[in-house]
């Protein structure tokens, strides 16, 4: 009989952590409160935490968001309720949680959302302390450019040169906007012209030797273009982009030997480059090793699969969608 | 005309393109959806045009294809530098979502038949001696048994049996029904704003290969000739040619967003694809383009067809050199083709427009959203064409700011067609605009070179002779081309070989291999007109 009570006793208390956890997940969060109130089990103590967290009473939830849980599903939602108590340290536990749920949607908007305020905070710090340093300048003309509003970041940073003319990248962004902003042929002798700039401030600047070999390429300026990309790979040596080209270039002047050794080396430094990749099997190809050529051919193939993932498997879905006979 | 007075016209040529369309009586606008906003992607694809001469009587007519809301349009030549519809007196009329024109003599009656594909049913005119046409499509078995997006095609005679088999690409799988609206996905964005859903994100479907049974029908064999192998690309523009010089014609096919298609021809029916080892199905960074318009031709002058495809803004238009083996380079910056990245380009071909032996390059654009607009940029729905003149060194050299106002002219333009259709010597464009009339350039004065059309006639081969394979040397300048159907962006250039002979006052040699595997060689010709050569019988 004392069994029974016991039994009774124990199955009213489980009954009253699920009654819990219910109204927890419908946002009844004082009745969940009451009913997780002696909460014993790491689930229960997870939800009694969750609901704390959810009633702003973060001191509390704590130490039930940071225990260690098993279960996956806790787990995330103690992470992503700790992420918001405990603001301190919400960057270490945001990494962790990437690592852990790297696909979560969740997660990821959590961690957007982190990294956005910070920004925002900072912005908003440094215009009000700083209004006249080029860097307000330097930064309104980064945030043009993720706008597409390439006139406008050209604007901004014409500002933040005439602010500090000696500060380093200014010219070089300068230049790779003004190459963004315009398609007229005019636009690669303006940019040219500022990475020059940039590399009589920084004069190794690999990147700049890199783009002035771009613009060069365009022009159909082979020659030209080759001087600079050897110069900025003299700069920087694992420049896989400056490797890539110059291995291309040597390619087209039949140096299959030096084509092959240079792009061989961007794709170790890069096994997943594409480009690299094309670019080696031509080499292959034109040198006469179609074997090899080939085996490039198949891990392009690979590489040219589209990712798995949710927005590909939307567009599966929606392939599979027969048009209307 | 002696060498001396060519010298003094070449001083004096200023090359100068006009719109004469006008004038032609070419003022029929084209209905192609929606001007401000398009819904759905089968408003942007456009459609081509032909310059054909479906009559024999010497002259080029020029056929124009429309989208829904207007009729397809054939306009006969009438000799004094005007046409005349003559839609409804040969049968033409149309609706529906007309995309691509090719032709040629399927039947070897001696008169130039025509396929247009349709988001929809295709259709096979059958040219009834030059009279009207007759819709053949169900008795050839060209019927399609559910709704395709066909987009490109061409005659062409894959087996040398002398029938012209005929090939067809599909874009994509298309219902109204099912496809996003615009801004439903990623997919359905352009920088920002929101556009019609595709080519990405909507299904692929196959190209298609119809054998020419020799008695009015064609059979499918898509599947065991290897056409329907590749999966994942969206084709378009479809362009013929023997690219590796075995006397056997192979396909390549423009894809948008996705690899482009180099199809090898094995012989007996059978192709393999095999653009990306052969270094057509991509851009130089091993990237795929959104490949549009095409055409082949050997600039260069060493005796292989290189190739020419038009892409999309923000990316450069590309140039294969052929190697020779049937393998190409990517030589588009090298070429002097690296600084118009601004336009969508879509029908285009290599012409000799000023007739001094090498062969130039239009393109016609536009893009494809109009809303684009909204967006204040340098990149705009209706743009100008671009002439890139020769330099005979393996470069080009962009002269449309110098070349006349017609060039300059702004339009949303997809298909283009190149002939003479007056056989002056000089060859016109025929250029069909969204929801405009056509556009037909043509110089204010002709070039100063010597000039020879060729038309060939084919005998044991196919009587349009398409796939024929022409030498040419005079004053010690060899030339080639080749007889093609289909090419430019879904569009038909004139059956006939227009080459341009600079000072050379005759034709020393003119070599042919027809696709029968005869050759045949003339000797001492004369220029400055247009030479019909039929295939001798043995």
């Amino acid at each position: 009989m004392r069994v029974i009570k016991v039994a009774l006793l124990i199955a009213a208390a489980l009954h009253a952590n699920d009654d819990g956890i219910i109204a927890f997940k419908e946002g009844r969060y004082s009745e969940a409160l009451a009913k997780l109130k002696n909460a014993a089990s790491a689930r229960d103590r997870a939800f009694l935490a969750l609901t704390q967290a959810a009633l702003g009473d973060c001191k509390s939830a704590l130490p039930g968001l940071t225990a260690s849980y098993t279960d996956p599903t806790i787990a995330r939602l103690t992470g992503l309720a700790a992420v918001k108590c405990d603001t301190a340290n919400a960057f270490t536990r945001i990494e962790r949680l990437q690592e852990q749920f790297p696909n979560d949607p969740d997660v990821l908007y959590t961690a957007a959302r982190f990294y956005m305020k910070a920004f925002n905070d900072a912005t908003f710090a440094m215009f009000q302390r700083t209004p006249s340093s080029y860097r307000v300048h330097e930064l309104s003309a980064e945030i043009f450019e993720t706008q597409n509003r390439y006139s406008d970041a050209i604007a901004e940073y014409r500002k933040a040169i005439e602010t500090n003319p000696n500060a380093p990248e200014l010219h070089y962004r300068l230049g790779r906007a003004l190459l963004l902003q315009s398609h007229d042929p005019a636009a690669l002798e303006q940019a040219a012209s500022e990475f020059r700039s940039e590399l009589a401030l920084s004069p190794e600047d690999g990147a700049c030797e890199f783009q002035l070999g771009q613009i060069a390429q365009v022009r159909g300026n082979a020659p030209e273009a080759k001087s600079h990309f050897e110069r900025a790979l003299a700069l920087s040596p694992s420049f896989v982009q400056a490797l890539i080209a110059l291995g291309k270039l040597c390619s087209q002047e039949k140096d299959y030997k030096r084509a092959i050794s240079l792009l061989s080396r961007a794709i170790t430094l890069q096994p997943a480059n594409e480009t690299a990749h094309y670019a080696l099997l031509t080499a292959y190809r034109d040198s006469g090793d179609m074997e090899k050529a080939k085996a490039e051919k198949a891990t392009l193939d690979k590489l040219q699969k589209p990712p798995e993932g949710e927005f590909s498997e939307f567009l599966k879905k929606l392939g599979e969608k027969q048009p209307e006979q | 005309m002696s060498f001396l007075r060519i010298l003094l016209l070449a001083a004096l040529y200023t090359v100068d393109f006009r719109n004469i369309a006008k004038q032609a009586g070419l003022t029929d606008v084209f209905p192609n959806g929606g001007t401000v906003s398009k819904q759905y992607i089968i408003e942007t694809t456009g459609s081509g045009i032909a310059f054909i001469d479906y009559d024999n009587d010497g002259l080029l007519d020029l056929f124009v294809l429309s989208g829904e809301g207007g009729t397809n349009r054939m306009y006969h030549n009438e000799g004094n530098g005007r046409f005349r519809d003559a839609t409804d007196e040969l049968g033409l009329r149309s609706s529906g979502w007309a995309q691509g024109v090719c032709a040629g003599d399927y039947d070897n009656d001696g008169f130039t038949d025509l396929f247009v594909t349709y988001w929809g049913q295709n259709h096979l005119y059958r040219n009834v001696e030059g009279k009207r046409f007759e819709d053949v499509t169900a008795s050839a078995h060209l019927k399609q048994d559910r709704v395709r997006y066909n987009t490109g095609c061409a005659f062409v005679d894959v087996d040398n049996d002398g029938h012209l088999d005929l090939f067809v690409s599909n874009y994509l799988k298309f219902d109204p029904a099912t496809t996003p609206h615009p801004g439903a996905n990623p997919y359905c964005f352009y920088r920002g704003i929101a556009v019609n859903c595709g080519p990405r994100g909507l299904p692929f479907d196959r190209n298609i290969l119809y054998r020419n049974n020799g008695d009015g029908t064609f059979s499918d064999i898509s599947e065991q000739s290897g056409i329907a192998a590749p999966d994942g690309h969206y084709s378009l523009s479809v362009l013929t040619g023997d690219f590796n010089e075995d006397g056997l014609t192979d396909i390549y096919v423009a894809c948008d967003q996705t690899p482009s298609l180099l199809y090898i021809n094995k012989g007996h029916g059978k192709f393999e694809e095999e653009g990306l080892l052969r270094g057509v199905a991509f851009d130089q960074n091993g990237k795929a383009m959104s490949g549009m318009g095409l055409d082949a031709a050997d600039y260069a002058g060493d005796g292989h067809l290189s190739i020419f495809r038009t892409n999309f803004s923000d990316e450069f238009e590309t140039l294969y050199r052929n190697r020779g083996d049937g393998s190409f380079d990517d030589v588009t910056l090298d070429a002097g083709l690296g600084q118009n990245t601004r336009y969508v380009g879509w029908g285009t071909g290599f012409f000799d427009f000023n007739n001094d032996g090498w062969k130039d390059l239009l393109l016609v654009n536009g893009h494809v959203f109009p809303e684009v607009e909204s967006l204040h940029i340098d990149i705009h729905y209706k743009d100008r064409a671009i002439l890139y003149e020769n330099l005979g060194n393996g470069r080009f050299r962009d002269i449309s700011q110098s070349a006349g106002p017609a060039l300059l002219e702004k339009h949303s333009s997809r298909g283009a067609a190149f002939g003479d259709f007056d056989n002056d010597g000089a060859i016109e464009i025929a250029i069909n605009n969204q929801n405009e009339s056509p556009s037909l350039l043509k110089q204010t004065t002709n070039p100063p070179g010597h000039w020879v059309i060729l038309k060939l006639a084919g005998t044991r081969s196919n009587r349009s002779a398409i796939g024929a394979r022409v030498k040419l040397v005079a004053a010690g300048h060899a030339q080639y081309g080749e007889v093609r159907s289909g090419g430019s962006y879904l569009s038909q250039n004139d059956l006939r070989l227009h080459f341009g002979l600079a000072s050379g006052t005759k034709i020393d040699r003119i070599e042919i291999v027809w696709p029968s595997g005869t050759k045949q060689i003339l000797t001492d010709q004369v220029c400055d007109r247009v030479l019909t050569i039929t295939e001798p019988l043995h």
